[in-house]
């Protein structure tokens, strides 16, 4: 082979890496997204028995926020193998133990059962917070975008901008604010 | 027993060779034990003996240069022919035998074929890829006609030509040295009989066609791109930027960078590689081909030009002179 | 009527068995152990492998299309369109272009397709039909699309 098709086979299957930030996010529909990226179902040189799939760092998964009363009532099955090694453990349990697992279940599940699933976790890194370290930061090239907006939270908004910003009416001096 | 008796060849010996409706053809039972006998042998003879056709018994030497002309669609002088296809090695056989026999019949070789035949065919290759690739520098050219001139190529044509039976040698089957010594020589012979042209045309036909589908650059192996581009581009006065225009895993092993390299502020070509120096070397190799007029996107080689074309005056870059 | 054929024939063999047995064992040549070497397992693996390989007709096909399918939404959203649209917009362009050659261009001829994105969102706009699931304008917006779009489209009312 030539050394430009030699450069050129390089080029067209370099994996990227993307960062998707879970914060405030649905867990299931992201995985969505995420599990295309993984997989490289994103490229139109896809095929499953290519290793074209990339490498998707997840950041904030602490602050996942899952549906309705899911924190409660969503029950993970786990069995160790043993008899009577059969667990169901919360939403919220899981979430305390390891915050990082909701969003790697979800993207398991949104996968679908076959030998490449396990190969494909692995190129999935999820971090709890913003802390990611320096050398995995460095590769990254490209970020998803969110599935749902996040608005700023009311008391981030910084003071001088509140302050500058048009009132329509003054509280009265004894008006008590809940 | 069974093992052997299943590898032997498919053949269809038998009481009916035809389909008689809901019959099916039946093999007698001695054919399957007389394969295997036969493999045996032949086994212990060390593999099938090729006999060459010329020891069969209708061949007619003649009848077979004759249509061997005809089949090319060419004129050929009978003598110069049969003189193309005599081999030096076969004239040494003769002459021995010859002493034996005390009588003389001169049988000439082609060595002196092959020699004309190889030079016009180099001066008309090299003209025909100058008039084909006008930007292609005369070292380029050089290395494209050493490959089509080469043993392996011209003995590649020969054998499909169907010189392979007809050639005079002294052992068969014949080597690669050989069928394009016998190749060249048929150029010679044609020269001398048909005229420039048609050999011109003939040697377009047959041997320049074998660049169809193949990268005309991987011939010519340039060592050091980077300095030939500026040197090229010295010339003219302009400025050329190289710039990483992108990364990908840079702390991986798979990393991949991309390098474009900028002439004048803007961009004449880009190259990927794993490292950046790489990169920018094949950036520099596919800015060259742009100035070439090699690229992978330009039209393909014309195979159809006729006649002998001229040697351009204009000058031609020469990297060597510079 | 006398048949005196008849009782030569009862004393003929049957055909060799070997060639009868060699059409198996050259279909089961590249498989392992008893299977490549003994009859009776041999004939029941290349049944096998026969029926397999007539259901995999069918599958085959539609294994094609499912990977053509990926492929050419794949390229649909770097170019922010839906595949649904692209193929809608192409149809009433009269481009009738099918998946393989699609995915093909998709793969080989990135800035065919764009162009292809570009043409077919241009004739949904022009007859005014809306995808909600297209939240981004379309790529291909600088393309001169003037030399492909006929004027007989523009004045078109659907």
């Amino acid at each position: 082979m030539s050394a430009a098709k030699r450069v050129q086979q390089w080029a067209t299957f370099a994996r990227t890496w993307h960062i998707f930030d879970c914060k405030w996010q649905d867990p299931y529909l992201s995985a969505n997204v995420i599990k295309k990226y993984l997989m490289g179902m994103h490229k139109p040189i896809y095929h499953p028995m290519n290793d074209c799939g990339d490498v998707v760092v997840c950041i904030n998964s602490r602050d996942i926020a899952l549906r309705g009363d899911d924190w409660r009532q969503r029950a993970y099955f786990h069995h160790t193998g043993y008899p009577g090694g059969a667990s169901w453990t919360l939403a919220w349990e899981v979430h305390n133990k390891d915050p990082t697992m909701i969003i790697k279940k979800a993207v398991y599940r949104s996968m679908k059962g076959n030998l490449q699933r396990r190969h494909t976790m692995q190129r999935m890194l999820i971090y709890p917070g913003e802390e990611v370290p320096e050398d995995i930061m460095q590769n990254v090239t490209n970020q998803i975008r969110q599935l749902r907006p996040v608005p700023t939270r009311l008391d981030h908004i910084p003071e001088d901008e509140v302050k500058k910003y048009p009132k329509v009416m003054e509280y009265p001096e004894d008006y008590v604010l809940k | 027993m069974a093992f052997i008796r299943r590898y032997l060849p498919l053949v269809t010996g038998g009481f009916k060779n035809v389909y008689i409706g809901g019959q099916r053809k039946e093999i007698h039972r001695y054919v399957a034990p007389t394969l295997m006998v036969l493999k045996r042998r032949e086994d212990k003879q060390g593999g099938k003996v090729i006999k060459p056709r010329n020891t069969f018994l209708e061949w007619n030497l003649e009848a077979e240069m004759y249509a061997f002309g005809k089949r090319l669609n060419e004129n050929f002088d009978p003598d110069l022919l049969l003189q193309a296809f005599t081999d030096r090695s076969y004239v040494i056989k003769e002459e021995m035998k010859q002493k034996e026999m005390e009588f003389d019949i001169q049988m000439k070789d082609n060595r002196n074929l092959a020699e004309e035949g190889r030079k016009f065919m180099k001066q008309y290759i090299q003209l025909y890829l100058e008039a084909a690739l006008p930007k292609f520098p005369i070292e380029g050219i050089n290395g494209i006609c050493d490959h089509l001139m080469s043993e392996n190529v011209l003995a590649n044509v020969s054998l499909h030509l169907g010189t392979k039976d007809i050639i005079l040698a002294d052992e068969y089957p014949v080597d690669n040295t050989t069928l394009a010594n016998a190749f060249v020589a048929i150029v010679g012979a044609l020269l001398h009989s048909s005229g420039e042209e048609q050999t011109a045309h003939f040697v377009r036909d047959f041997v320049i066609t074998n660049l169809q589908g193949q990268d005309v650059n991987e011939f010519w192996h340039i060592e050091e791109p980077w300095i030939m581009l500026t040197d090229l581009i010295a010339k003219t006065g302009s400025n050329l930027e190289p710039r990483l225009i992108g990364e990908v895993g840079k702390n991986t092993l798979l990393a991949c960078y991309r390098v474009g390299l900028y002439l004048d502020k803007k961009m004449l070509s880009s190259g990927f590689g794993e490292t950046i120096a790489t990169a920018k070397e094949m950036a520099a190799r596919e800015a060259l081909k742009k100035i070439f007029g090699t690229e992978e996107n330009q039209y393909p080689i014309n195979f159809k030009l006729n006649g002998i074309p001229k040697s351009s005056s204009k000058s031609r870059y020469q990297v060597s002179a510079s | 009527m006398v048949f005196l054929t008849i009782a030569n024939l009862i004393r003929c063999r049957g055909p060799d068995e070997f060639w009868r047995k060699r059409k198996i064992f050259r279909l089961a040549a590249h498989y392992i152990g008893r299977r490549r070497n003994c009859y009776s397992v041999a004939v029941r693996n290349v049944h096998h492998a026969l029926v397999y390989a007539t259901k995999a007709r069918r599958l085959k096909k539609q294994d094609m299309k499912d990977l053509w399918d990926t492929r050419i939404s794949a390229a649909c959203e770097q170019h922010n369109i839906t595949a649904f649209s692209m193929r809608e917009g192409l149809e009433r362009s009269n481009i009738l272009l099918d998946r393989k050659s699609l995915s093909d261009l998709a793969a080989w001829e990135p800035k065919t397709f764009q162009c292809l994105a570009a043409v077919a969102s241009r004739k949904l706009h022009l007859d005014g039909f809306i995808d909600g699931t297209d939240q981004k304008a379309p790529t291909g917006k600088n393309l001169n699309l003037d030399n492909v779009i006929l004027d007989d489209w523009l004045k078109e009312k659907k």
